[in-house]
């Protein structure tokens, strides 16, 4: 596979300096703007695999640009924004961002945000009929036959609870609105009351999480949204078999 | 010998009763009406029940009236021969004329002026007519009877008239000493008015019923324009600005705009006028009756003088929290510049440093660039508590509260602190059915991580922090505790102020902004915060919240 193309929106030249020699030495090929024009140009020639885009730019503003692009690819974003009001977040990831990054942010977030969304979407064009058996830490999930089993053990979930997981699972990697996943996994009438999704995420942290206070997947964006981390595709080696696919 | 006694009683009163008819002497007879009226056990004046403020207007008699009064009058006049006809029996016919007498005096004391005189004109007719010789005629035999008659005619006009003046003066007095009770209750129900609103509750509630009106106090802005701050239908602010800005009354009663319907006075203070009095009265007198119009201005001058205390006692706070809040600022402004300054001298050393690198290993290189993203999210701290300090004062404390679970705001805030926490054991112990909770996550996870980074900081390397909580009544408790060495002061209460650290020049840097943040955010909730010391060492400090009641959730179904 070829080094991945990423295109940083960013008008602060230290920031897109610091990004882009991070992202270079793991192994990336890079693209700036520093404008939402020039974002738009490099976005249609350059076909990157990732956009990093700032939401403060000096021509436009980033929730237009990501409107823009979400119109005809779906190609993963990432956003940079320095105001950490929580209502600008939701709106982005509404508009169609994946995932966002407040600044100050640090060189290995940073990283891993990104290599999160790489492997998103790899695992998203790449093997979806492998197999229906995804996991995350000591958790397996099997989506056919809705078995769940936990270091071995099996696991019952209520409907609601293994809906909210589906629903996380397909939006694994990035973050999930509340919206979204009330909307998801209760319907539409339901959107404006988050209570019950954290009723129900706190249900299933305590099933499937080692410390639900201190979670390692199941992972809480206060006031936005819910992040599924660390779900890899079928069962791997080091893992003995506990379930049996088809 | 009895009779002797009544008879010479008798003619001492007539006697005494001589010098009324002359004009200079008149002086002297209200106090012997009042020895005769105590002696035959009559009640001069009916007290009214005390706790009535409405003052006695006095209504004209009607023509229904008048003719009431002189048929009680003829009736009380030929009870008195009926019972003077049965005295005659046993008494001189000197003795039984004082029957009459008292008649007169009593009907003109209950019923009126023309009633007594009525009443004299009828006894001194029926005395004549039954009573004196010759009997059932007008025709008087002995002419020593007539000087009789045109004294006790005398008598009983003079007395009839004195004592209803006496009557009107007694009515007269005591609406005075209602009046000035009225204006004392007034006066006291203001002096004791912190607040306009109380101010606006006397003028409904005390002064209204006094006037038998309707009252509304309309106050002035910053500019000096009447506002409509009750919701009263009468007033006219036209009227009301045209007696404010020149200090004279206007509406109806007055001579001007007297078509209004509504009587206006202006409240004039010491100072500057404070406002207008609004009264609607069914009554058109209001304004024209003398001493209505005293108590009117009396009320009025205590309430501007209440309305103009509370003006300054407004100008004063004010002033108070300006100086307050300069205070704060510069305290702030010298704490933060020093602690702003500190992690920024560091990071430009450490980055100039960096900028020849030649004569430094590589190692050291390293260490210099840690050290530097070290200070610069020290900084990033900073700089995030002084954004929500200034965000909390610029907005008020306005908080975006919704139904939490308190595992994800703890969650969360450990995942912000885990680059301070380095290898220290952080331990969450939170119970799986604990309720949710009303909060501002992103302001209530802002005293967890500051409580987390405190304990970071100040417990040192090796310390245990742990994270409980527990709901119990209408609280919930959340714990965060060390076990280091716990606090340097022994005033507890002290750390929660602001620009306050523990130790006093400390290399820690942070302002001792902090916790003032946890208190302030905490109070907002409506919640209390708490540092005690652990036995036998560490720091515990308690954040309690109210439990409201969680929002309905609709149950799933059991499969």
């Amino acid at each position: 596979m070829t080094s991945p193309r990423i295109l940083i929106v960013e008008d602060e030249a230290d920031i897109r300096r610091f990004v882009r020699l991070a992202l270079e030495r793991e192994g990336m090929s890079i693209f700036e703007a520093a404008t939402a024009e020039q974002a738009r140009i490099d976005a249609a020639s350059r076909k990157p695999d990732l956009i990093i885009v700032d939401l403060g730019l000096p021509d436009d503003d980033g929730k237009t640009l990501i409107r823009e692009v979400r119109a005809w690819s779906s190609v993963p974003i990432v956003v940079l924004s320095a105001r950490d009001q929580e209502a600008e977040k939701v709106d982005s990831l509404d508009a169609g961002a994946d995932d966002y990054l407040v600044k100050p942010f640090g060189v290995p977030e940073l990283l891993a945000r990104v290599r999160a969304q790489l492997r998103r979407a790899t695992f998203l064009s790449g093997g979806g009929e492998a197999s229906s058996v995804v996991r995350f830490g000591m958790v397996t999930i099997d989506l056919a036959t809705h078995e769940i089993h936990r270091a071995g053990e099996a696991i019952h979930l209520t409907p609601i609870e293994f809906r909210l997981l589906t629903a996380l699972i397909r939006g694994h990697g990035k973050v999930i609105t509340h919206r979204q996943l009330l909307h998801d996994v209760w319907g539409p009438g339901y959107t404006d009351r988050p209570h019950y999704i954290r009723i129900y995420m706190a249900q299933l942290r305590q099933k499937l999480e080692d410390d639900p206070a201190q979670p390692k997947h199941l992972i809480t964006e206060l006031q936005v949204g819910y992040r599924l981390s660390g779900l890899e595709q079928g069962n791997l080696p080091s893992i003995k078999p506990q379930i049996t696919t088809e | 010998m009895h009779d002797d006694a009544r008879a010479r009683t008798a003619a001492e009163l007539v006697d005494q009763s001589k010098p009324a008819e002359h004009w200079p002497c008149r002086h002297a007879v209200p106090g012997r009406i009042m020895w005769l009226v105590k002696e035959t056990g009559l009640m001069l004046l009916k007290a009214d029940d005390p706790t009535t403020m409405a003052l006695v207007r006095s209504k004209s008699k009607t023509g229904g009236g008048y003719v009431r009064a002189l048929t009680l009058a003829t009736i009380a006049s030929g009870c008195t021969t009926l019972v003077a006809s049965v005295l005659l029996r046993f008494f001189d016919l000197s003795n039984v004329v004082m029957l009459f007498l008292i008649t007169v005096v009593f009907v003109a004391l209950r019923l009126g002026r023309v009633a007594g005189v009525w009443a004299s004109v009828v006894c001194v007719g029926c005395f004549d007519f039954f009573f004196v010789p010759p009997r059932l005629s007008f025709a008087v035999s002995d002419t020593q009877y007539l000087f009789t008659f045109g004294l006790m005619l005398a008598v009983s006009l003079i007395t009839s008239q004195l004592a209803v003046r006496l009557q009107s003066e007694a009515k007269i007095a005591t609406a005075g000493a209602r009046r000035a009770t009225a204006l004392a209750r007034v006066a006291s129900d203001l002096s004791g008015a912190i607040k306009t609103e109380q101010i606006f509750a006397v003028c409904r509630d005390t002064l209204a019923p006094l006037f038998d009106a309707r009252a509304a106090l309309i106050l002035p802005d910053q500019s000096g324009r009447l506002q409509r701050l009750e919701d009263v239908e009468f007033i006219d602010l036209a009227v009301a600005q045209w007696a404010f800005d020149h200090g004279q009354p206007a509406g109806r009663g007055t001579q001007t705009l007297s078509g209004a319907p509504a009587f206006y006075l202006p409240l004039k203070g010491p100072m500057a006028p404070r406002g207008v009095l609004a009264l609607e009265s069914e009554a058109t007198e209001l304004a024209r009756d003398p001493d209505d119009r005293r108590l009117l201005d009396g009320c009025c001058s205590s309430i501007a003088l209440a309305l103009e205390r509370i003006h300054f006692v407004d100008v004063a706070q004010e002033t108070l929290v300006r100086i307050e809040g300069e205070r704060l600022r510069n305290a702030l402004l010298a704490a933060v510049s020093h602690d702003l300054k500190t992690p920024l001298t560091a990071i430009r050393g450490l980055a100039e440093t960096l900028e020849q690198p030649n004569d430094l290993p590589a190692t050291e290189q390293m260490d210099l660039a840690r050290s530097i993203r070290v200070q610069a999210e020290e900084l990033h701290r900073l700089v995030t508590n002084l954004l929500d300090v200034a965000r909390m004062q610029g907005e008020g404390v306005r908080l975006n509260k919704e139904w939490h679970a308190l595992s994800e705001v703890v969650g969360s805030a450990l995942a912000h602190t885990k680059g301070l926490q380095g290898t220290r054991e952080v331990r969450a112990d939170l119970p799986a059915a604990l309720p949710l909770v009303e909060l501002d996550a992103p302001l209530f996870e802002r005293v967890l991580v500051n409580l987390l980074d405190n304990a970071a900081k100040y417990a040192g390397p090796e310390s245990t922090i742990s994270i409980r909580a527990g709901a119990s009544g209408e609280h919930m408790s959340l714990f965060v505790e060390d076990d280091g060495p716990g606090l340097p002061v022994a005033d507890t209460e002290s750390l929660f102020q602001p620009f306050t650290r523990g130790q006093r020049e400390s290399s820690i840097v942070g302002v001792g902004l902090g916790l003032a943040l946890c208190r302030s955010i905490v109070a907002a909730h409506g919640g209390t915060i708490h540092a005690k010391q652990r036995i036998p060492h560490g720091v515990s400090f308690e954040i309690r919240v109210p439990l409201g009641t969680p929002p309905e959730l609709e149950i799933e179904r059991a499969e």
